[in-house]
């Protein structure tokens, strides 16, 4: 029996939706309360930890559509636990943090709804072990994201981050469904734990493979904001700062990363795999630096940082050589518990001075000397220098990079470049707030809540204790997740601090005095707009928009033509629309005209059918609307005879009482529509007959057609009738496929006709709103 | 303009017609009728006040918003749906009780269904009549 996976995940969301409650009554003190249910899910998370250092995986299933083969299975191995650790340890330290930086805000039990709902999203992605149950979750993390980044919905800029951030990672999560499906079929199991049992050289060799491959890609490479689509992420900092320093530290964008190193074992065989994600990791590194220079807002310094690490954790994952898979889960590690805490000290400033402008901000270590510290450590760890967990993270991406296949050098030089401008911007976002004279912002800074510190601070004493002693979280938390990317690991050393007088100690130096130096001349850089100009300009983001605007004239033009707001059109399109598909499918079919069966004719049958057709006929040629109304339930009524005399009772008093009150309808709307002075042209209506007679005639050859054929045998009906009284307790087979066979449908169709009703009463209300404006 | 006479007798004929729309959705499934013709006749009889007295008097004889008719049959279908998984069977399996009615027959969750489906039905048709009818001429 599972007592912490589901519980916990299941906790997350059921707190979610208990905050807007609680949030009424507790007020500004509902963060540090709600904070304790991430905390409890962490601690119970953790009791996991020996089973997986034991090697041993954690499994739970629960059947969902098991015809397809999709279930509600989990499975926690070391992978999944270092990121359900992660995202619930920082969850605690966010929602904290949520606590003051909203204080007062009106929405903050929405708020909370939505990062619950985030995390919980969060959390069940990286345990799920079915692949559709992880491409749900997927969305729903874009989804809840797009809630959280669109959080001030009054800004306009947000709005648009907002959507452009759920357009991108939602339009790669659904290539990626593509990608799941098709791998899905080509290995036969769409369950995680079992592809990973799966020799990969058995279907790696599928024609479709390459594709279900790239599709794949493009999901993980959408979400973890990986060049091209590199741009919503800076976009997305138009949210709170809670959010941005839980979505783009230790969640959202890890989600991709954590994809490729989930399928890394079923995928990176391929040789595709090798030169697609290693050069778009290795460029979305360098170009997230060097972008991010060019910024002087503390939160897009951030962002762009961020995209230069995940550029480095995907580029890790491309290299794939068990020393690159053992970096990039120390480097996860060791950002996600800086980056969070920069994110919330950069959220600290912009709140007390009001500005976030590196250039405007200075000598706040006094003001607010808690914030200070633990940005500082953060940096510090950010920069890679020893004695922090960053340094450790630093040195195993260099010495992945030295013992990589490649291009000689090609890996090293891109990574000590990237690396020095990461310790420039490592200094930007740390220290230079806080040193140096103090200038005055916009706001008198003071010291925030200690809600606000606690987090950072915390995870600063982390990253200096992992930092400390890294065989620690080595041994309990990055060995069992390494083990579960690489089957067969190679031995690898205990990580430790100290390696001795290596190359990659050395290139360690380098980056540092190299960084030092493009520190230096960063306020130069800050100030070539010029340049950044350019880059914006033929950026991809421009496609995005060019693509959207392009794809919403497009609709519109759509719209226009086929909903052009004259029911007779519609008519029309749909007349000719399923007479050409049934005429085109009618020549396979064998025809034969059987009388045989036919009932006699009555005298009331034949009548009924003259009945039909003379009022037809006087619909056709009516002068006057009414006359054509009443002449149309003349029409409804003999169909209702017919059904009568055809054994349809229940059709019969339906079509009656439709045409009840369709006269009903005729007579409210008859006052109100215009006079027929403009009679259709002769043209017109030759052209209307032939349709109707053509549309008519394939009808009653379909009928005629379908009467011969036997789909089942025995029939359906027959099953039908026979079960009716004794499986359903009813007589009436037609109410009891209605209420019970076929009860599914019937919702459907009640739904549906709720929702038509519903758009019909908007469509009242907005011509009437229109009509006379409200009042001010 | 009211007619006296249309006036009176359609208050008459409203009781008449409710009985006779219960009717059909209770001797629905053995016998011609059931949730949507009843809901029809259910919607007829609130249609001619309309007609007979106006929109805003049938609205006041209805009690309830026809919007929120919808919203509660719909609620009633889903109930009657969710009793096969709370004895955990797939959802809209059909469940009787012991007991049989006269008229009825065996009453059980496909009644609840259909009687979802009347109120679904007589709320959609209330919906449109009574925002036609209040519509001004163009």
């Amino acid at each position: 029996m599972d007592m912490v996976l589901l519980p916990g995940i299941a906790a997350i969301f059921l707190t979610g939706f208990v905050a807007p409650l609680a949030a009424r009554r507790l007020g500004d003190r509902l963060g540090v309360f709600l904070a304790l249910v991430p905390l409890t899910v962490f601690a119970a998370f953790s009791t996991l930890i020996p089973v997986v250092v034991a090697g041993g995986t954690y499994q739970v299933v629960l059947p969902w559509v098991p015809a397809l083969g999709i279930s509600l299975s989990f499975f926690v191995d070391g992978l999944s636990l270092l990121f359900l650790l992660v995202i619930s340890g920082v969850g605690t330290f966010i929602v904290w943090y949520a606590a003051g930086y909203l204080q007062g805000d009106r929405g903050l039990g929405k708020f909370y709804l939505y990062l619950f709902s985030f995390m919980g999203a969060m959390l069940g992605l990286v345990a799920s072990d079915n692949l559709i149950l992880l491409f749900v979750f997927w969305e729903l993390t874009s989804i809840t994201s797009y809630l959280l980044i669109g959080y001030y919905h009054e800004k306009e800029r947000s709005r648009a981050a907002a959507l452009q951030a759920l357009l991108v990672t939602g339009g790669g999560g659904l290539a990626m469904l593509a990608g799941f499906i098709l791998l899905g079929r080509i290995a036969g199991t769409y369950e995680i734990s079992t592809l990973l049992e799966l020799d990969p050289s058995g279907f790696i060799g599928h024609a479709l493979f390459p594709v279900a491959l790239v599709l794949i890609l493009l999901g993980a490479f959408t979400k973890s904001a990986q060049f091209p689509f590199h741009f919503w992420l800076p976009n997305a900092m138009e949210a709170p700062a809670p959010v941005s320093a839980f979505l783009h530290s230790a969640t959202m964008v890890k989600a991709g990363i954590f994809l490729l190193a989930r399928l890394h074992p079923v995928l990176a065989d391929h040789a595709l795999w090798l030169s697609i994600v290693a050069p778009v990791g290795a460029f979305t590194m360098c170009a997230g630096v060097i972008l991010g220079l060019g910024k002087r807002d503390l939160k897009q310094i951030l962002a762009y940082s961020t995209l230069s690490v995940l550029g480095t954790l995907t580029l890790l994952l491309g290299l794939g050589t068990p020393l690159a898979i053992k970096a990039c889960m120390i480097y996860f590690l060791a950002h996600a518990l800086y980056k969070a805490a920069l994110f919330m000290t950069a959220g600290s400033i912009d709140r007390e001075t009001g500005t976030r402008d590196v250039d405007q901000l200075g000598g706040l270590r006094f003001k607010m000397p808690f914030t200070a510290g633990a940005a500082l450590i953060a940096a510090w760890s950010m920069a890679g220098i020893p004695l922090l967990l960053g340094f450790v993270s630093k040195e195993y991406f260099y010495k992945a990079l030295l013992d990589a296949d490649g291009p000689p050098y090609l890996w090293e030089i891109l990574g000590v470049g990237a690396s020095m401008v990461m310790f420039a911007l490592a200094v930007l976002a740390g220290l230079r707030p806080y040193f140096g004279k103090l200038v005055k912002t916009p706001k008198p800074p003071h010291e925030v809540p200690w809600t606000m510190w606690i987090g950072p601070v915390m995870l600063g004493v982390l990253a200096i204790y992992f930092g400390m002693v890294p065989g620690w979280p080595g041994d309990f938390l990055i060995g069992p997740a390494v083990q579960a990317i690489q089957a067969n690991p190679a031995p690898l050393s205990r990580l430790a601090l100290w390696h001795g007088w290596n190359a990659a100690l050395f290139l360690s130096i380098v980056t540092v005095l190299g960084g030092l130096i493009v520190t230096a001349l960063s306020r130069k850089v800050r100030s070539a707009e010029g340049f950044y100009g350019v880059l914006t300009r033929v950026g991809p983001e421009r496609a995005y928009e060019r693509g959207l605007a392009g794809f919403l004239r497009f609709s519109a033009r759509l719209t226009r033509l086929i909903q052009n707001g004259y029911l007779r059109n519609y008519i029309l399109v749909i007349g000719i629309f399923t007479a050409l598909l049934l005429l085109s499918r009618m020549p396979d079919t064998p025809f034969r005209m059987d009388f045989s069966r036919m009932v006699p004719p009555t005298v009331l049958g034949v009548g009924a059918c003259a009945l039909i057709v003379a009022a037809s006929v006087i619909v056709c040629r009516a002068q006057t609307r009414f006359a054509a109304i009443v002449s149309l339930g003349v029409v409804g009524l003999g169909l209702a005879i017919l059904f009568f005399l055809f054994s349809a009772p229940d059709l019969a008093m339906t079509q009656i009482l439709v045409e009840a009150l369709t006269i009903v309808l005729f007579v409210l709307a008859f006052y109100k529509l215009p006079l027929m002075t403009h009679r259709s042209s002769l043209v017109t209506r030759w052209r209307d007959a032939i349709l109707a007679i053509g549309f008519g005639g394939i009808m009653a050859t379909m009928a005629m057609i379908a009467f011969h054929f036997e789909v089942s045998q025995p029939p359906i009906s027959t099953f039908m009738g026979e079960n009716s009284y004794p499986a359903a307790h009813g007589r009436n087979v037609v109410n009891v496929i209605l209420v019970d066979f076929r009860a599914l449908d019937t919702l459907g169709e009640v739904t549906v006709l709720a929702i038509a009703a519903l758009g019909i009463y908007a469509m009242l209300k907005f011509r009437r709103s229109k009509k006379d404006p409200p009042q001010p | 303009m009211r007619s006296l006479i249309l006036d009176t007798t359609s208050r008459l004929l409203m009781g008449l017609l409710l009985m006779f729309s219960f009717f059909l959705l209770l001797r629905g499934h053995n016998l011609p009728g059931g949730g949507f013709a009843g809901g029809l006749v259910a919607a007829s009889a609130f249609a001619l006040q309309a007609l007979s007295s106006g929109p805003s008097a049938a609205r006041e004889r209805l009690f309830v918003d026809p919007t929120m008719l919808i919203g509660i049959g719909l609620l009633i279908v889903l109930v009657a749906g969710l009793f096969g998984p709370a004895f955990g069977l797939p959802f809209l399996t059909g469940l009787w009780g012991d007991t049989s009615l006269p008229l009825i027959g065996d009453p059980g969750t496909p009644l609840l269904f259909d009687a979802g489906v009347y109120v679904v039905v007589m709320g959609i048709s209330l919906l449109i009549i009574f925002n036609l009818a209040e519509e001004e001429g163009v």
